[in-house]
């Protein structure tokens, strides 16, 4: 049989920066952003936990809430989100827990670890290697994801404290920070 | 309480630009203007089926092989330069004519759709459509078109019996091709970098439908969104809901069966996950007209839908009453509309005239509805230039 040749209907991602980016470094001090959304209430009770524990260590905590994406609300949201990032010295960006929601919440991570913040994403567990390819293909490869247990916002709130309680460990070792031992323990 | 309205953003999508000169035209240039990778397979259809399915290029269907000669013809009778970049795609892939061509080439279209398929596409990848949340979503939704103007008759685009699907006309390969692009160039794989949990046969090759104006009691869909003659309007939906009503005698009745059908609490209109979205729905002819008796404005048929597509606050489950309120949804009289403004829900004339039914098209996200023109020779030589 002949042979044809065909051209190929694929198009090419953009360039991969497959560094994590800066580590957090001691928090205490330092300006703690952590963008939510208004889908998962389990990521609001977590992120209040974990506020609690980076406030202890002497960090500022910072809240950024996502919503809108499209019309003018969606432009201001993308202003709003260039000028939170402008405050902080490190991000923590969730909740990827869903499609379009690991979507948006790596899409905001891209920007904060382009704008040369220490970077963390939140993901549940069938969501990480999904947070993983969507922080490639915009060109993060290293982007620093922190896992949690799925499913987890179907849980009540006395479920998910623990929860918030058992991750925060390793949420500093993924964030490549640290924090006094004391401190810690608060 | 603070109802969001939809307000559609001056954002550009990205400029349409070209990447090199055109000063020597596409015939007396010596670079070669296609730079797509070229890939050697056996000269049978089959062959290349099973390379696309081996690369990722293709849907499972028979695929026709893109040849540099096909592609060149496709791009020759439609005056385009292959480098031409229409938008750009959720992870800043350029979607440039050379993709769309070789996708449409793979998915089947005809040279003469291509102004359809760019026009598609234009709209995909405005900001407003949000294609980084249709491509990464858990939902099933994908994009719908709705096509005014002459083309539809040009191209044979249905407008009337099984016009959202099931007719053998070239809009299966339009829409094909579209989805192809937004496989290969958006970058969205079921399972990879689309998270879809149940996914829809619209994935395949969406729904390319005309507006029957013809029977359309009112102005066409596109004419009222700013756009006249030939244009389409692309919507992402979550898929096909059948309305039937066989007893309602008037008007407000057909209304209210539309509007209070549309309405139920897991439809992306009530999803507390974003305080607005849009509602698309498309009205048979014979109902059309039989609503146009009585009311003869459009805006009036909006709003009177609008009125009946809500739902009691109470009535939802707490944890979904309590994030809805907090967004300021629950209005003063209890109710939470499935739009902000009657403006939002969308309507448009098509179907068969067997009538008894309407389409809804619930809607994906805060995704807005996107109207855009279809080039013309001239549009294009000024474009070119």
């Amino acid at each position: 049989m002949s042979s044809i040749k065909v051209l190929d209907p694929t198009a090419n991602r953009q360039s991969d920066n497959a560094s994590p980016g800066p580590d957090a470094g001691p928090l205490a001090g330092k300006k703690i952003g952590i963008r939510v959304d208004q889908i998962w209430r389990c990521w609001d009770w977590i992120s209040e936990n974990w506020e609690a524990k980076f406030r202890a260590a002497g960090a500022e905590v910072s809240y950024w809430r996502s919503t809108n994406r499209s019309g003018e609300e969606g432009e201001e949201q993308l202003r709003s989100l260039v000028e939170w990032l402008d405050t902080l010295d490190c991000a923590i960006f969730g909740l990827a827990n869903c499609g379009s929601c690991t979507g948006w919440t790596v899409h905001d991570a891209i920007a904060s670890a382009n704008a040369g913040l220490p970077t963390t994403v939140v993901a549940t567990q069938n969501f990480e290697e999904f947070a993983h390819e969507l922080s490639e293909r915009g060109g993060r490869s290293g982007m620093r994801v922190h896992v949690l247990p799925y499913p987890l916002n179907e849980l009540s709130r006395a479920e998910v404290d623990p929860v918030a309680e058992e991750y925060f460990d390793g949420l500093i070792k993924v964030m490549g920070a640290s924090i006094g031992e004391q401190k810690a323990a608060a | 309480m603070t109802i969001h309205k939809i307000r559609p953003s001056g954002r550009p999508a990205n400029v349409p630009h070209t990447l090199v000169s055109h000063d020597c035209g596409p015939e007396a240039c010596e670079i070669d203007w296609l730079v797509s990778d070229r890939v050697e397979v056996d000269d049978d259809i089959s062959a290349f089926t099973s390379l696309s399915l081996e690369q990722g290029w293709g849907d499972g269907l028979p695929l026709v092989p893109p040849t540099e000669n096909r592609v060149r013809a496709f791009l020759s009778e439609n005056h385009r330069y292959p480098d031409k970049v229409i938008g750009r795609m959720p992870d800043s892939t350029e979607c440039t004519v050379e993709k769309i061509v070789v996708n449409a080439v793979m998915a089947g279209a005809r040279p003469e759709s291509l102004e359809l398929i760019i026009a598609a596409l234009e709209g995909v990848t405005q900001p407003d459509f949000e294609l980084y949340g249709v491509n990464a979503t858990t939902a099933s939704v994908y994009p719908a078109f709705v096509v005014n103007g002459p083309i539809r008759k040009e191209l044979d685009i249905p407008c009337s019996y099984g016009c959202a699907g099931g007719v053998a006309t070239q809009a299966n390969a339009i829409g094909r091709a579209i989805r192809l692009v937004m496989r290969n160039v958006a970058g969205q794989v079921a399972g990879v970098t689309s998270q879809t949990t149940f996914g829809s046969p619209g994935r395949l090759a969406s729904i390319v439908m005309g507006e029957f104006e013809e029977r359309s009691p009112w102005a066409p869909l596109a004419e009222r969104r700013g756009v006249s003659g030939n244009a389409v309007t692309a919507m992402n939906t979550m898929g096909t809901m059948n309305i039937l009503d066989t007893t309602s005698t008037g008007a407000m009745a057909f209304i209210e069966m539309i509007g209070k059908s549309v309405a139920y609490p897991a439809a992306n209109c009530f999803s507390p996950a974003m305080e607005y979205s849009e509602m698309y729905i498309g009205i048979n002819p014979i109902c059309a007209d039989l609503i146009a008796r009585e009311i003869s404005n459009i805006e009036d048929v909006q709003e009177a839908i609008w009125k009946f597509a809500k739902l009691p606050g109470d009535w939802l489950q707490e944890h979904h009453r309590v994030q809805v309120e907090a967004q300021g949804r629950i209005r003063e009289d209890g109710f939470i509309y499935a739009t902000p403004e009657p403006k939002d829900i969308i309507l448009f004339v098509a179907g068969g005239l067997g009538g008894l039914h309407a389409l809804g098209l619930h809607s994906f996200g805060s995704s807005l509805a996107q109207t855009r023109a279809l080039a013309t020779v001239d549009a294009k030589a000024t474009q070119a230039a």
